[in-house]
């Protein structure tokens, strides 16, 4: 049973971050609530007043600029970034990512804002993103701030944006040259939440093919996608090849902080972690030569 | 082979319309004027003294209508060992136990006083492991069980010893079967309605509604007649899980109809459902085999433990399966088993798709390939080996235990399997490519149709001729999903000659519809179709005696088919049905033609008596199904993963009488099994369910499901109404052992504890001492 | 308090007043009657309650009724043309995809939405259009067999 709210549906961005602004911490923001709502469902989030957003249209795009890179408003559609041509034009891995993400059902209503709101570890967009070194812009009546989206969660379920804060934005740069991002997860059935996700994203050098740049994030073994940093450091200034492949996965295991659930043990997800940048970690490279 | 019009056609179902266009109501569906809404208090501990329950709060809530407890129902008790009460009184022993009940003007408030019902407990140490719960000193479930044995059953035939010392090769294995769910998805309901003369209506997603009316008039003492039970249209329930005596929800409702003077509905959530709903037994099975140098079977062993949660249920009729099937579809000459049922404090296990026979198929056919291998003898030939011959027509294969096969085609299903898979040349095939191994594997098993309970156990059904040719079948055959609706109409149409289409099948109805104890036992194709094969003989031997007075011939000279009534030697002299027919209503005797017919078997039914029942020795069904599956498994060497890629099953269900019908139960059935295999699993934990939701239960989905090609094997069984025997529970014994098999075939690993998850499969490989 | 919502169900306009934390599925089945829509998991785990909201395929149970507001929705109720079946319809007829067809109405709706994108999908392709639904009775090759063949019936049309 769902409990009692008010309910608003502002029709621009003002509109709700003076209702934000007005209802603060006893408001909550529903976009297209595919989590919220079984979450509030089972009375775990009981909100007064209930800030439906998701038919401000202002936030629903796709536009890519030469310079400035992929920005997608907050309320479009995982459907949308799924199969909007634009988006294969160099950020295909976001349409690989979507696909993998629960059913057509729920990316047709779901937003992927409110997939990066809703905060959840295991979540498929926030690891891409942070491997393309994307960035989050947020609004309220104040103004804008934008940070990257690796600092935009603080823990299980929870974000940096403040109570009269909404995230409008998700900025994308341009990849440099010799760029390939990869994406994958292990889930027990397919199409089901990740048991471990990876996101990889290798960059080589133009000359000598060496690891300009690597970012390695892990989904669902920490409180927040983590990069593995340490990782990434066995990869960068050096030339790829299957050993140190290996090598960074081992690592990348080892500062994976996973737990133990029913659904797989702590060892099980070091190994499903090892596994898993190895094999997303040689797609990525493949696709920055290719680059 | 007999040439026949409706009997064997890939015909469309006779509820298929209703179920694509929604129009198909199913109990949730359905609403009364002045309706409440019933919601369960259920017990938040494993094992508790109640020390008091005070519904006042919640009574006094606006919109409440009415409350029940446990002492509304007197010292009514049910279950085989008469141990559960309809509402808990003073004991609960599982967490969501049925403590109370409220109703409600709407689900919101019902929900919210259920809330306001205050239960005071004393918890009570509890028992959450089978072997745990045996020892003496552990706290007992029920006061009068020591040492917490529900049920024990203990049989020997033939000498297990002596063919032990004279085996060539002797094995002993442990497995392990998990608690797993029906995990229908129509969520379970019951709307029932008390009138003021003290008539009660009830609609139930109900598999037993047979049995729901009996308990009702039972617990209430009403005639017969004054109660009730329909059926709406049932979205599936797997071998009676939902026994309708046993869900407190039932009793419930009907209670709170009778306190309130209103119809109450009550649908249980998912979570209610998955958490508290009868599962398929936890069970530990240890087998000792012995084979002869040529890999034939000698002997079984087996000692059963099977955890049957907080009350007996129907845990008996499992633990029987058990171990009458440890044989079928091979021959085995000596058999021994000690069995036992065990109480704990987790939600009760009872029937369950395959019973029995899904946890003693796994363990025997597993082992059968584990001594394959260790002989060398390909898994395929082995079962050869053992399968029993076809029986000559007219004679019968009696096994050990006193199980009559008339007719067997397992050694068709595996030559045929062998053939279409092309088995002798690909299980030599590479198995590794990168980290991605293949491997095929089979198994084989055997199932009962028409089992036989005690009580009355017989299938009716009526034939209203109506004037205009058209046909009205009354049955209180339970169609659950599985399509013998369709089965039993197509049975009647071949019977009379007319087609599908002039048959409109009236459902379980108690009021009007003849008796029928309901769908469980894979029973309903084989009494409810000899019922209304019988039925439909009655009717047409009425209407042919006015054809022979038209003909000037025999009425056993004459036949209706396609429509058309004529004399068999004679083609000239014909009419069509309908003229037939208004020739009998209208221009003779003005006859009224109703057939009538029930089902009867001159089998010895185990359970029919419990001195069998005890020695386990009598037929479980009239008849036997057989089935082969072939699967075939990529591993992911890395990560454990096991994906089922491709399957074939042959399958003896007799005759097909509608063979779409058939592939879907086999097909389904197997699906099923694979989710047994590889996914399904009820985490416990000191009696909580950890995973009573499908977000955390994981199932097959449409990517687990291959293109499953279905050979069908006929063997026209003799007591099966046109051949028929069962369609869909003998496969949901072959997935799991022909998957294991495969993975087998892949790795070289044994998994001997359902489910193979990946991590398990992960597992097995790391610890696999390398070649 | 209540609130007005605007929707057009199966070509048919509807005013209604609804508390907001009415979920879509809840005044498709209990105010407007249209039980077709079928209501099992109620975590959005299942799809049984699937319905087309301005042609896309959404589960009803993960959606407040408010936020269909001024929208077009099918239901299953609304897919055949009178008495004439959608070729979907009578291609799960004809091919037994079904069972207890509890599931059905979800995954007919789901099958239309892909096909009405996408008119010659692949095997692949269909089993990605009903990941989610599930079928217990595990009829899914006769289901996916279902929508192939409804997809030749229409482009042969």
């Amino acid at each position: 049973m769902i409990r009692d709210f008010v309910y608003f549906t502002p029709k621009t961005v003002e509109e709700a971050l003076a209702l934000l602004s007005q209802y603060r911490e006893e408001s909550k923001i529903i976009a297209g609530g595919q989590s919220l709502l079984i979450l509030m469902r089972q009375g775990l989030i009981t909100p007064q007043y209930l800030i439906d957003i998701k038919g401000i249209s202002s936030l629903d795009y796709i536009n890519l600029d030469a310079k400035e890179g992929l920005k997608i408003g907050a309320l479009t559609t995982h459907r949308a970034v799924e199969t909007c041509p634009v988006i294969g034009n160099g950020f295909s891995v976001l349409a690989d990512m979507e696909q993998k993400l629960a059913s057509v059902e729920t990316r047709n209503w779901g937003t992927i804002g409110g997939n990066l709101c809703h905060a959840d570890p295991a979540g498929d967009p926030a690891p891409v993103l942070i491997a393309l070194d994307g960035k989050l812009k947020m609004t309220s009546l104040s103004g804008e701030r934008i940070m990257v989206i690796e600092e935009f969660s603080k823990d299980y379920f929870e974000t940096v944006l403040q109570a009269d804060e909404m995230l409008s934005e998700i900025q994308v740069p341009i990849q440099p040259p010799h760029t390939g991002t990869a994406y994958a997860k292990f889930t027990l059935i397919e199409g089901d939440m990740a048991i471990v996700g990876t996101a990889v994203s290798i960059t080589l050098n133009s000359k000598d093919r060496t690891c300009n740049d690597a970012r390695i994030v892990l989904g669902a073994v920490a409180p927040i996608p983590m990069r593995a940093k340490n990782a990434e450091k066995v990869l960068v200034g050096k030339k790829i090849e299957d050993d140190l492949l290996e090598k960074a996965a081992q690592v990348a295991s080892e500062e994976a902080r996973p737990i133990a659930d029913i659904h797989a043990s702590e060892e099980y997800r070091r190994e499903l972690v090892r596994v898993l940048v190895k094999r997303v970690g040689g797609e990525a490279l493949e696709r920055a030569k290719g680059a | 082979m007999p040439e026949y019009s409706v009997i064997g056609k890939r015909l469309p179902r006779v509820d298929a319309k209703d179920k694509v266009t929604g129009r198909a109501k199913y109990t949730a569906d359905l609403e009364l004027p002045g309706m409440l809404w019933g919601k369960l208090v259920r017990s938040s501990y494993p094992h508790a003294r109640i020390l008091n329950i005070d519904t006042r709060q919640a009574e006094r809530l606006p919109g409440v209508k009415a409350v029940t407890t446990g002492k509304d129902f007197g010292s009514y008790k049910r279950g085989w060992n008469q141990d559960e009460e309809p509402l808990a009184v003073e004991r609960v022993r599982y967490i969501g136990e049925g403590i109370a009940a409220v109703a409600a003007i709407d689900e919101d408030t019902a929900e919210e006083a259920a809330k306001l019902v205050k239960v005071d407990y004393e918890e009570l140490p509890g028992c959450f492991d089978v072997f745990e719960a045996m020892k003496d000193g552990a706290p007992l479930v029920h006061d009068n069980c020591p040492n917490n044995i529900c049920f024990e059953l203990h049989w020997h035939f033939g000498d297990v010893d002596m063919a032990f010392e004279e085996s060539y090769l002797v094995r002993e294995d442990r497995f392990k079967i998990p608690n797993v769910a029906g995990g229908y998805i129509e969520p379970s309901a019951i709307l029932a309605n008390w009138d003021a003369s003290d008539k009660v209506t009830v609609w139930a997603s109900e598999a037993l509604p047979h049995f729901l009316w009996m308990t009702i008039v039972d617990l209430y003492k009403l005639p017969m007649n004054h109660v009730r039970v329909i059926q709406p249209i049932h979205g599936a329930n797997f071998g009676g899980s939902k026994a309708g005596n046993m869900d407190n929800c039932n009793w419930a409702a009907v209670m709170l109809a009778k306190n309130a003077g209103k119809p109450v509905k009550i649908v249980q959530t998912m979570e209610e459902q998955l958490a508290v709903a009868l599962r398929r037994h936890k069970m530990y099975i240890d087998i000792k085999t012995g084979v002869n140098r040529d890999g034939l079977l000698q002997a079984i062993q087996t000692k059963v433990v099977a955890d049957g949660g907080a009350y007996s249920a129907l845990s008996p009729l499992v633990l029987h399966y058990t171990g009458a099937q440890m044989g079928l579809p091979y021959e085995l000459p000596n058999f021994k088993t000690d069995m036992y049922c065990v109480f704990t404090n987790t939600p009760s296990s009872s029937v369950h798709r395959g019973m029995g026979v899904f946890e003693s198929r796994f363990a025997a056919d597993v082992q059968m390939d584990m001594i394959a291998d260790e002989l060398g003898i390909d898994p395929l030939e082995m079962r050869l080996r053992n399968a029993i011959d076809p029986p000559k027509p007219g004679s019968i294969y009696e096994t050990i235990n006193q199980l009559h096969v008339a007719t067997c085609g397992i050694k068709e299903c595996l030559e045929k399997t062998a053939k279409a898979v092309d088995w002798k040349e690909r299980i030599g095939a590479k198995k590794v490519d990168g980290n991605i191994a293949w491997g095929m594997g089979i198994a084989a098993s055997a199932f009962p149709s028409g089992v036989k309970h005690g009580g009355h156990s017989s299938c009716a059904a009526i034939i209203r001729i109506c004037e205009d040719g058209s046909v009205n079948l009354l049955t209180g055959a339970t169609d659950v999903g599985q399509g013998s609706d369709t089965i039993i109409c197509q049975i009647a149409a071949e019977v009379l000659g007319i087609a599908l289409e002039d048959i409109e099948i009236r459902r379980v109805d108690s009021a009007v519809t003849p008796v029928d104890p309901g769908s469980f036992g894979s029973r309903v194709t084989v009494f409810a179709g000899q019922a209304t094969q019988r039925a439909a003989e009655d009717a047409k031997r009425q209407l042919l005696e006015f054809a022979a007075k038209q003909f000037g011939a025999k009425p056993q000279d004459i036949d209706s088919k396609d429509k058309k009534v004529f004399v068999k030697t004679n083609a000239e002299k014909s009419m069509p049905w309908l003229d037939l027919v208004r020739m009998a209503c209208y221009s003779t005797s003005g006859a009224v033609i109703i057939g009538r017919g029930y089902s009867t078997s001159d089998i010895i039914i185990a359970h029919e008596s419990i001195e069998l029942f005890t020695k386990g020795t009598g037929d479980l069904g009239v008849n036997y199904s057989f089935a082969t599956q072939e699967s075939e498994v990529e591993v992911d060497m890395e990560t454990g993963v096991v994906s089922c890629v491709d399957s074939t099953i042959a399958k003896d269900a007799g005759r097909p009488l509608n063979p779409n019908s058939v592939e879907t139960q086999s097909i389904g059935g197997s699906l099923q099994g694979l989710g047994e295999a590889l996914y399904e699993d009820f985490i416990m934990d000191n009696g909580k369910t950890l995973n009573p939701t499908f977000l955390d239960y994981k199932k097959p989905t449409s990517y687990d499901a291959p293109m499953t090609k279905v050979i069908h094997v006929i063997t026209d069984d003799p007591n099966g109404p046109f051949g028929a025997k069962e369609a869909a529970e003998a496969t949901m014994t072959t997935a799991a052992p022909s998957i294991i098999s495969a993975l087998h075939d892949a790795t070289g690993i044994w998994i001997k504890e359902l489910p193979a998850t990946p991590e398990k499969v992960w597992k097995a490989l790391k610890e696999k001492p390398r070649k | 308090m209540k609130k007005e919502l605007k929707l057009t169900v199966n070509a048919k306009p509807y005013e209604l007043a609804v508390e907001p934390r009415t979920l879509l599925v809840e005044v498709l089945r209990n105010e407007l009657g249209l039980t077709g829509t079928k209501l099992a998991c109620s975590s959005g785990s299942c799809a049984a309650c699937t319905v087309l909201v301005n042609g896309k395929a959404v589960k009803s149970c993960s959606i407040l009724a408010l936020q269909a507001n001024g929208k077009n929705i099918l239901t299953i109720e609304g897919l055949a043309n009178g008495a004439n079946l959608h070729p979907l319809q009578k291609s799960f007829v004809k091919n037994h995809g079904f069972a207890c067809g509890y599931c059905t109405p979800g995954m007919i709706l789901s099958a239309k939405a892909l096909l009405d994108e996408n008119s010659n999908p692949t095997e692949r392709e269909v089993r990605q259009a009903i990941s989610m639904h599930l079928c217990r009775c595990g009829t899914y090759p006769k289901i996916v067999k279902s929508i192939l063949d409804a997809a030749k019936m229409i482009e042969g049309d």
